[in-house]
Order: structure tokens, then sequence, then C-alpha cells
């Protein structure tokens, strides 16, 4: 066990790693076509992606207006949720809590196509600010588990001794429970953040060819093959989400919002 | 100020209770918004897995009962039968099916390595996992079909270092053959059923790690050595104290993955032949693809979520058969 | 009249009834102990007294003013939390602050208010720490003063010392006492630990089943228990069952001389503590003939388990017992002074000897 224990995790990371490096590796390539290893070694790709193709930096722009509209109405829907479950623990909260969920959890792409329909008859096919609305009910339901992971965590005796010095419970709300939770409604925050940059089924349905996203420009154009451009794209959506987990994880305690347990090192 | 001055100061306060308070209007709020958001789409679908479809133009709504019907046994029923859309749904269960397992199985182990480290290293690890887990599903078949493709990647690297030529002087190059594995000339894995369901496995083996994670990292560490001390070496300490600690949430994650699974588009239309193709590829096409049938492409969805509900359900109740046993 | 007064105060949840009909009055200046075993509603009459719960009945009055409907957060009596709920996302400071910053008062005035109470409790130099750089003696000091920074007309503590290694809980009584006598402010601690409770309190309240069992200082308690719960519970006692007779208590085969003032053929426990038994060769009454089974040497006390004809019982710090050395199987004798025994009614214990 002891060698092979090492040797199973050293062999898992390389196949996880393998489709990511090709990837990244095929972003140098020179001309229009992927190849690994790259030929023509060239960063030119970047500069198309990022600078000079309109289509691929109007996609990105709308990338990050979706992902983080979606990520601040997401936390803003999920908070009333989290906290009404935590502090009533009700019957209708714990209704709310399980319908804001249902999305996340089934195939992505039935609720895609319900989405489709509803925002046909509301008139917003097709318009950016209904993808936002699409991912943030989609992606509701991570920051309703961050949230509660941190409401949970807070010691009961805490409200009742803001109460004993004099505090309402508005007070003790922005005072005691506000700035224990933050942590992890930032953490909610980033987790639909980044999902919703890699999101395309969704929002498949809902652009309805009216604007596209990085993930939906690339899946748009699956037919015609492959670009270096397309690449660059994944390279820099990985770095992104390996950047957005390193701060979750500095600043955050990510083994405890993981689900393991606190009370071992 | 003391509490007495304080409490006269305060108490004609006392009957704005009945004032509508946020901690009412709150909940009725929320309801809605989270009713209209989170349930209508769906009832939308249901609603128009019912319409019908209007040649040349869109749909409208109905109350018929043909979409179902064709679904089960075709159009032209009952003059022809035919069992398309069966065998698509069929096709969505087996990849998901195989590819959650083999993802959930390979998972374990390195789950339950990743716990034993220390907290500072998982949380090392848990950025790897997650940023993979995130990676979104182009990125992730782009990345295979690189490696799988028949000119470039695995088939062009195992032509050029001869192996292909050792697997045909050794006679296995006609049994990948006959599994679909290989063309006259070279191995090839685009198209074939593994490389559909070693991209779907790889699509939610991060995601099997991560819902394995809690139920590994709470196990007893002190119960597997009270079962070392009373003589069970490593794969008997893991086949009887460890495995039945997990079982459930084991088969919960299974579960789980199987039913994301079903809706995996990409991976099927890149990996899977066209004969192979399953209800998520068809939804797709009757709703903004070739075919524009809506509400056939809405039938297929509330099938599709029917199947998914039906086998969260059974997988319910079998456990709870198993643990009332 | 000033001072906190309870009137008819009960508590249920559910079917059960946590506190019952509970009349007590905490007199000024005074600390008051609740003292009790754990689940006998002493925690709960706190809440109650705090705000925190509401009582299913009865009320509180507050110098003569009812305050039964007002919530905690009007009435701000500093309360101390057996888990000391000291705010981890505050610093020291903030937290000893905290009643202060959110009533609106000035920065300056919330600065000084912190700076004096941190004096008070000599944590001058930690005010910038986290509440997680603390150790636990500290932290009681931090969870007192931030209690007190909002001058409260009463102070609560629910088992304010549990959090601590058993050596600083015998410190910080002393030094609580202290500032409490120092402040003069009235104060009720929640405690299951009696020598908690005697080395604190004005006056102690013990508790069982939601009921008052006793009221009384320190000294009277132990010495005058009013039943059989309160000899049990503080301090030790040896009881005997037995039923009166004239001149004394049958107890088994046994005559006890003793004074009881109940009606002849009444069912009674019969206590004594291990101290009031006595080891001499003086001539008395009630010598029993007793076999040593057990000895306990702690140093400065030694406890001796004797095998009597009224059944086991200890004894220890006995007169006469330092001019003997007893072993493990010697035979001596025991004599249990008639003024030394308490004598409770118990209907239980007669149920249980026919």
């Amino acid at each position: 066990m002891r060698v092979l224990g090492p040797l199973y995790m050293a062999f898992c990371v390389v196949l996880l790693a393998l489709p990511i490096a090709v990837v990244c590796g095929a972003a140098l390539n020179g001309g229009r076509s992927m190849f690994f290893p790259p030929r023509d070694p060239t960063l030119a790709r970047f500069g198309e992606f990022f600078v000079s193709e309109p289509v691929w930096t109007q996609a990105l722009v709308n990338s990050v207006i979706v992902a983080v509209g979606a990520a601040l109405l997401a936390v803003l829907l999920a908070w009333p949720v989290a906290y009404l479950l935590w502090s009533t623990g009700s019957k209708l909260s714990r209704t709310l809590a399980a319908l804001g969920s249902m999305p996340f959890a089934v195939p992505p792409i039935v609720f895609g196509v319900g989405l489709g329909f509803f925002w046909g008859f509301l008139g917003g096919l097709g318009a950016i600010w209904a993808g936002i609305f699409s991912h943030a009910v989609l992606l509701m339901a991570l920051p309703l588990v961050t949230i509660s992971i941190g409401l949970q965590g807070i010691d009961r005796s805490h409200l009742d001794a803001a109460a004993t010095m004099g505090a309402t419970e508005a007070v003790t709300f922005r005072t005691v429970i506000l700035p224990q939770t933050i942590p992890y409604t930032i953490s909610g925050f980033f987790f639909v953040l980044v999902l919703s940059f890699n999101e395309f089924i969704v929002m498949f349905f809902v652009s309805a060819s009216g604007f596209a996203t990085v993930t939906l420009q690339i899946f748009n154009s699956l037919r015609n093959g492959y670009t270096p451009t397309m690449a660059v794209a994944a390279i820099t959506f990985i770095g992104v989400s390996v950047l957005v987990f390193s701060a979750v994880a500095r600043w955050g305690d990510l083994p405890r919002l993981m689900g393991a347990d606190q009370s071992r090192n | 100020m003391t509490a007495v001055e304080r409490i006269e100061a305060e108490m004609p306060d006392r009957p704005a209770r009945a004032r509508p308070t946020p901690r009412r209007i709150l909940p009725w709020l929320l309801s809605v918004v989270i009713g209209v958001l989170c349930v209508v789409p769906f009832l939308l679908v249901i609603a128009i897995s019912f319409g019908r479809k209007i040649e040349g133009a869109a749909w409208q709504w109905d109350f018929t009962l043909a979409n179902y019907q064709r679904f089960f046994v075709g159009a032209l029923w009952p003059d022809e039968v035919t069992f398309l859309y069966l065998q698509q749904l069929g096709f969505s269960f087996w990849y998901a099916v195989i590819a959650s397992l083999l993802a959930v199985l390979t998972a374990l182990p390195f789950t339950l390595l990743l716990t034993r480290l220390s907290r500072r290293a998982q949380a090392a690890w848990l950025v790897f996992i997650l940023s993979s887990l995130s990676l979104s599903e182009v990125f992730i078949v782009m990345g295979w079909d690189i490696l799988l493709s028949n000119n470039s990647g695995l088939p062009a690297l195992i032509k050029s270092t001869g192996l292909t030529q050792w697997l045909k002087d050794v006679g296995w190059f006609q049994t990948l053959r006959d599994w679909g594995l290989a063309s006259p000339r070279n191995v090839k894995f685009k198209t074939s059923q593994f490389a559909t369901i070693l991209t779907m496995s790889y699509l939610v083996w991060p995601y099997a790690v991560i819902l394995l994670y809690p139920a590994l990292s709470r196990l007893d560490r002190s119960q597997s050595e009270a079962a070392r001390t009373m003589g069970a070496g490593g794969w008997t300490v893991a086949r009887t104290v460890i495995l039945p600690a997990i079982r459930l949430p084991l088969f919960g994650s299974t579960l789980l993955l199987f039913v994301f699974l079903l809706g995996t588009y990409v991976a099927v239309t890149v990996f899977a032949a066209p004969a192979q193709h399953t209800t998520a590829v068809a939804i797709y096409s009757n709703i903004r693809g070739a075919n524009l049938n809506a509400p056939f492409g809405a039938t297929q969805a509330v099938i599709l979520l029917l199947a998914a509900g039906l086998c969260l359900t059974l997988g319910h109740r079998l456990n709870r058969w198993a643990e009332a046993r | 009249m000033s001072g906190l007064v309870l009137k008819g105060i009960s508590k249920s949840f559910g079917g059960t009834r946590a506190v019952d009909r509970v009349n007590l009055t905490f007199a000024e200046g005074q600390l008051t102990a609740l003292l009790g075993p754990s689940g006998c509603g002493k925690t709960t009459l706190l809440r109650m007294i705090a705000g925190l719960e509401a009582p299913s009945s009865g009320s509180l009055l507050l110098g003569g003013r009812d305050i039964t409907g007002l919530p905690a957060h009007k009435r701000k009596f500093g309360m101390v939390f057996q888990s000391f709920a000291l705010f981890p996302h505050l610093t020291v400071r903030d937290n000893v602050a905290y009643s202060l910053h959110i009533s609106g008062a000035s920065r300056t005035e919330a600065a000084e208010t912190a700076k004096r109470l941190l004096d008070l409790v000599q944590l001058s130099a930690f005010g910038d720490r986290r509440i997680g750089a603390l150790s636990g003696g500290q932290r009681q000091r931090v969870a007192i003063a931030r209690a007190l920074a909002q001058e409260p007309e009463v102070f609560l503590l629910d088992e304010p010392m549990s959090a601590l290694d058993a050596k600083l809980r015998e410190e910080m009584q002393v030094e609580l006492r202290l500032l409490q006598q120092r402040l003069g402010i009235t104060t009720v601690v929640v405690t299951h630990d009696q020598r908690e409770a005697m080395t604190m309190a004005d006056s102690i309240v013990v508790m069982s089943n939601g009921r008052v069992e006793q009221v009384g200082s320190p000294q009277d308690i132990y010495h005058h228990p009013d039943n059989a719960f309160v000899a049990d519970f503080i301090g030790k006692a040896n009881f005997f069952d037995g039923v009166t007779e004239p001149g004394g208590i049958r107890v088994g085969p046994m005559h006890l001389s003793a004074k009881p003032n109940f009606v002849r053929g009444s069912p009674v426990r019969v206590a004594i503590r291990p101290e009031r038994a006595c080891l001499d060769d003086e001539p008395g009454e009630n010598r029993l003939s007793a076999k040593v089974t057990f000895v306990r040497d702690l140093g400065p006390v030694r406890e001796y388990h004797l095998d009597t004809p009224l059944g086991a019982m200890v004894v220890e710090n006995a007169p006469g017992e330092v001019r003997k050395s007893l072993v493990i199987g010697d035979r001596t004798e025991v004599r249990l002074p008639p003024e030394a025994l308490h004598l409770f009614p118990d209907p239980q214990a007669a149920v249980a000897a026919e």
C-alpha cells in the first residue's frame, strides 16, 4: 500500500492532466489546425483571442458579464433561502431549498429546454440578462450549500450573547451572522462564477444565437473543427479556475466546504 | 439610563408587532421567485410535451399523446413499429451507467488516499480537482478528441511505434476490430463506445471525488486500526470495515453521476457513431437542431427526466430495503 | 423594593416541565448561585431571567416593575455563556465594546469603556488580539468584561468555569467573587459544582427537577439541609432508611437515639456527614461495631469505608481518627452523635422497607 498508494494517485493525476496538457500544447500551433505536439510554436493565438478577433473578444466580454452577473444574483437568491432554512428550519424553507437545488440536480439539457420555452414566453430569449438569470437559477444550489455550511458554523449562543448586549435581530444579523458567513458567501460566489464560465448547454438554449459566450462560441463551431484559438480559450478558463479555487483555499476552508470532518487536521 | 427607565421608554412600542415585518414578507416573496424561476420552466416542458407541431411553422398548444406514442412505438404505429427513440434512451442509460460506475470505482481509492494526507495537501489537491471539475465539457472533449483522433494522437503514436504491426502479428488486431476499435489499417477510437464512455467517465471523475470526499474524510480511522489489532490485513480492513461504512455514499454518488451523465451531449456527438446517439442528442436536434419539433423534444426531455427520477426513487427504495435487512 | 423577583415562573417544553412554579428573590448587589444537577432547569431559569426564553407562566419583576414581556435586547442583562460565545470575527477590544458600538455610542466613549474594562480584568495588553489567540482563562475574562461593558442591572453567568481546567477554575472563582463584590452588582451564577457555589455565593438556590429545593446561605445549606436531596447533593452524606419510634429511629435491627419531630412510625431517611461520625472512644449513644473495608488516604484527609449493622458508610476527618491507624479488615467502633443526625421524611423508603 505504501508504494501503491502514491503510484495510483500519480496515475490518476497524469490521466486527469493529459487532455488538459494536450489542449494547452495545441494553443501554440502556428497554423489554423490543431496538432499535438504543436507545429510552428507561436503565441499569436493569444493575441487573437484577447485582442484582435472580435468574435472571441466579444464572447469573452459576454462570458464575464454572464458569470459575474449570475454569481451575484445566485448569491442574492441563495442567501434568504439559506437564512430561512437555518433560522426556522420550517417545512416551507426546506421545500424552497429543495426547489432551488432542483435545476442543478437534473440533467442540464432538460432545464435548458425549459428555460428556452420560459424566456420565449417572457421575451427574454437571446437577451444577455436572461442568460444571467438562467445561470443564476441553475447554479443557485452552490451558494445555497456554502452559505448553509457557513450558517451552521455559527454558535447559536453568539446570537443569545448579542441579544443580551442589546442587539435586535437586524443588528445581530449585520454584526454577528453576516461577518461570520462572508467567507462562505464569497466561496459560493466563486463557485457560480467558475461554473457559469464553463457552462454552455443551458446558455445554448437561452441565447438562441442572440449572443455567445466563449464556451458557447466553441460549441457552435464544433462542426467546423477546432482551431488553436479555442485552445487559448481553454487555457484561459483553466487558469481562471485554478486562480479562483486557490483563492478560496487560501482565504476559506476548502476541506470544510467540501465536507471534510472539522475535528481532524 | 437604567433598565427601568429603558423599559418605560420602550413599552409603547410593543403593539407594533402587528406590522408586516420582513420576516413575514420574505418567505412569500421567495416562494414566488423560486417558484417562477425553478419550477415554471419544468412545467412548461411538461405542458409543451403534449403540444402539436405545425408543418412549416412552430408548434401550438394542444393535449395530444401523439408525441409519447411516437417515442415508444414510432410515428406510424400501428402500421409500423420502430423503437428508434427507445433505443436512444437505452444508449443514454448504457453510457451513463458504465461511465458513472467506472468513475466512482476508480475515484474511490484515490479519494481514500487523499483523505489520509495533511489538511494543506488536501486543500491543494482539491484546488486541482475542482479546477478540472469546472472545466467545460467542450474543452474536455476537445482534449480527448485531439488525443484520440485518427490522424494525430494515440492511433498515430501506436502506429509509429510499431505497436500496430505487433498487434497484427500476434493476432490481437482482429479482436480489436471485432470490438470496433480498429479500422483495417490501424487502431481507431473515433467513433467508438470506448471513447464515448472514457470521456464521459473523465467528465464526472472529479465530481466522484468531491462526492465521496465528505464520507471518506469522516471515516473513523480508529475502526480500521481496531480491525488491524485484531489481525485484519489491508484488504480485509477495506472489505470488512471501510466498504460497509461507505456503501451508502458510494451508491448515492454513482446514482447522482448517472443522472448527470444522462444529459451529456458533446461527448456523444463527437465520439459515438450516429446510430448510437442518445436521447440528449435527439432533444437538441428537435429543439434547436435540424428537426425543429419542439413538442417532441419536450416529450423526450420529460421522459429523460422521468427515467432519471425513477432511477433515483428506485435507488432510494433499494437502499432503504438494504438498510432494513 | 429593589432586586429581581420571580413569581410563579414555569416553563414547559412540549410535555415536559423544565421549570416548575419557581418563586425567588435575588437581593440587590448579592451573588446568588443556582445549583443543581444537569437537567434540573437551572439554565432554563437563567435564560428566562435574561429574556432569551419566555416563561410559560409567571412573571419577572425588576425593581418592582414587570419585565416579563421585555425581550433580551431590551433587558440588556450582561451574560457570560458556557462557551463564552465570543465573536471570532472581532478583536478582543471590539468584543468588549460590542454593546456600545451597536447602541450608537461614540467611538471615543466605546474605546474608553473597553480600555477601562480590559484593565479591570487585567487584559489591557490584549486588546488587538483575535479571540482564537487567547487561552481559556483569558477568554473567560474577555467574556466577563464584555458582559459588564453595558453596565447591566443584573449580571448572569451560565456555568462560567466549565471550560476551564480545575486549577484555573479555583482561581477564577475567587477572582470573580472579588470583582463582583467590588462592583456590587446583582449577580446570578448557574453551576452544578457545589464547591464553586459555596466559594462565590451569598445565597445558594438548590434546584432539582425544575423545582427549588432550598434557598439559603452556603453554611445554612450545608449544615441544615431541608431535605434528603439537598443533603445528598451538597457535600457527602451517609444515608440510612428507618422508621421513627419513641426516643429515636429504628434502622433495620438497630435503635438509634435521635430527636425525631415526626409522628411515631413515620418512615424517615437518616443522613450523617462523614466528618460528624466519631471514631473516638468517648462514651455516648449510638455506638456501632464496624469493620474497615477500604481506606483512602489522600494526604490531608483520610477516608474510611466501614461495614456496620446499618449498612456501608464512609467516615472522613472524624474526631478521634488521628489516634487510630486502621487498615482494611480492622474492627472498630463508630459513634453517631444524635445531634449530627439529620432526619427527613421519606415516603418512598417506607414503601421499600415493607
